[in-house]
């Protein structure tokens, strides 16, 4: 009977990796496989064991189910209707089972649904090999195989788990929904080294190379949707540190990111407007957060550079140095209840802060050359795993709305615009 | 108003061999920073819901860490595949038995709830507590001290 369970749970796992359109890569797939596998062993075995508690000490399984309503006013963010939306569900579940004392298999598979934000559907958010290759009191050395996440940022590993996050939508100038399933992680390996000490703190260094999958879809989000060819990411490397000191309050972090893609247009005959083009992208950030019994202060400082090799034409060039930051506070009125307020302000060209001479050399409306947002929100834990969030939203500047290189301003017309989101998240 | 508030104890599996831990120590354990005992064997952390108010002292005063901080390192180890964050029981007799069947587990108590399990083990009369007494069956469990 268990035998059969467990080559059942496998076939139907196999069909479901099947037609995840994300996996594509063999690594990640792989990977994925072998863990299902496993996990839906152990499921199987726990289920008989009949322990009281759910998880045990090699086998945790954990999720997370939201839904929420958001309206729009003045852009395409979410709709290009502007009506009221339900297209902010997130689902996850995860598992994570420790094959011996230096090995391990984690991955979590992701629903989401957020209108233009991104592509709706399913995803292999992370699916990975965990290698702890040295361990001691002090000391923890990682190498991570397969798809991981990008772990650099201050919230890139929160970024799409509801209730991990700050908001319910987040400063786009670095957590930039349109570039979420570029950003959001890579497949390839990652290494993480920890060094805690009473004198001097906690250190935290991760360094990661690897690159994702483009879709159809995510190439014309981010290119034009006019645009018919492939596009695909050459590498992604990055880098990071952070740095607690001894039983402080405050944690400082530094990251570097270089990324490379390639665009392979569809030509003349292929009914596609643009050309074959290499595009690089730098980016560099500096973050600091304070955590206090009822104030919380954190902000991010960031630099990048996008450049672009053809596309509009062979031999075009283009070299933009963009800047931004974000500063965040909340308020913890009460154990449960917490207030957010917070500012942020980005620029995609620092010599051209009003965007006059992206419309007088391009076309494109000046608002598209900066994205501006004042943030409000409140938070309530009704339990400890059952939350509920709002959240208000005055944006100046249509600079982080997709599509990013070739824009939309027939629909996205107004400088200003607004949004209020409602959520419910639950997790276990 | 009780003016008397019952004490934390730290508490781990029989076999555990530690019989003290540094306040840093300590921390790092929950914090998923020191992953094995000094005899090499893995540690298995258990806590009570974040809600909880004895988990809420414990973060507090013997962490002397925010619970919604613990939330944050733990959540962030789930749900990105870094790692595994503590195992998390309903209630402390959950805990108890927990540690008393997970080799190399930690987890904490009131000082109330060790004395009951105490005086089970050892035999003394004790009213309805079928339970307590199914966990006492298994042993006791080993009471660390914290050192500064």
């Amino acid at each position: 009977m268990l035998s059969k369970l467990k080559t059942n749970a496998a076939a139907e796992i196999s069909s479901i990796i099947n037609d995840l359109y994300c996996s594509r890569s063999l690594l990640s797939r792989t990977v994925l496989f072998a863990f299902l596998l496993v996990s839906a062993c152990g499921i199987v075995a726990q289920a008989e064991e009949g322990d009281s508690y759910s998880n045990s000490q090699d086998f945790q399984l954990h999720g997370f189910i939201s839904q929420g309503i958001i309206d729009v006013d003045g852009s395409d963010f979410v709709n290009d209707s502007g009506d009221l939306s339900t297209e902010l569900t997130e689902l996850g579940i995860n598992a994570s089972y420790q094959l011996t004392s230096k090995f391990r298999l984690a991955a979590q598979i992701v629903y989401l649904d957020g209108g233009n934000r991104y592509a709706e559907g399913v995803r292999v958010d992370y699916a990975l090999i965990d290698w702890s290759a040295f361990t001691n009191e002090q000391w923890q050395a990682n190498i991570y195989l397969g798809r991981f996440k990008n772990n650099h940022w201050l919230y890139s590993s929160s970024r799409d788990v509801p209730f991990a996050r700050p908001s319910i939508i987040l400063p786009q100038s670095v957590y930039f929904d349109g570039f979420r399933d570029i950003a959001v992680g890579s497949d390839g390996v990652a290494a993480k080294i920890s060094h805690s000490t009473d004198d001097y703190g906690n250190f935290d260094f991760q360094i990661s190379y690897g690159s994702s999958p483009v879709s159809k879809e995510q190439t014309q989000n981010i290119l034009s949707e006019y645009a018919q060819g492939m596009a695909e990411q050459d590498y992604d490397a990055q880098a990071s540190f952070y740095w607690q000191p001894a039983f402080s309050s405050w944690r400082f972090g530094m990251s570097i990111l270089d990324a490379e893609f390639t665009y392979d247009s569809a030509g003349i005959n292929g009914g596609d407007f643009f050309y074959d083009s290499d595009f690089a992208f730098q980016f560099y950030t500096l973050n600091a957060l304070y955590e206090g019994e009822r104030w919380e202060f954190s902000g991010e400082i960031y630099q990048q550079r996008f450049t672009i090799d053809g596309f509009y034409a062979p031999g075009f060039e283009l070299d933009n140095i963009g800047q931004g930051f974000y500063l965040q506070s909340r308020y913890k009125v009460t154990q449960k209840l917490t207030l957010l307020a917070r500012y942020e302000d980005f620029y995609i060209d620092k010599d051209d802060k009003d965007g006059k001479e992206l419309e007088q050399n391009t076309g494109i409306p000046y608002y598209f050359g900066f994205h501006k947002d004042i943030t409000i929100g409140l938070n309530y834990d009704i339990t400890s795993n059952f939350s509920v969030r709002a959240e208000y939203h005055w944006v100046n500047g249509a600079g982080r709305l997709t599509p990013v290189v070739a824009p939309n301003p027939a629909i996205n017309d107004s400088e200003d615009w607004g949004m209020w989101a409602l959520q419910l998240m639950y997790w276990f | 108003m009780s003016s008397q508030v019952s004490a934390i104890e730290i508490v781990t599996h029989p076999q555990v061999t530690e019989s003290s831990l540094t306040k840093s120590q300590l921390r790092r354990i929950y914090t998923m920073r020191q992953l094995r005992w000094s005899n090499n064997r893995t540690i298995t952390v258990f806590v009570l819901p974040s809600q909880h108010i004895l988990h809420q002292r414990f973060a507090k005063e013997r962490l002397q860490i925010f619970p919604y901080q613990l939330n944050r390192i733990w959540h962030k180890l789930t749900y990105s595949g870094l790692g595994v964050a503590p195992i998390i029981v309903k209630s402390e007799q959950e805990l108890i038995q927990a540690v008393l069947e997970t080799p190399g587990a930690i987890g904490y108590l009131s000082d109330e709830m060790l004395i009951r399990q105490r005086d089970v083990f050892i035999g003394k009369e004790s009213s309805d507590m079928e339970e307590m007494q199914k966990v006492s069956s298994k042993g006791v469990v080993n009471v660390v001290k914290i050192k500064d």
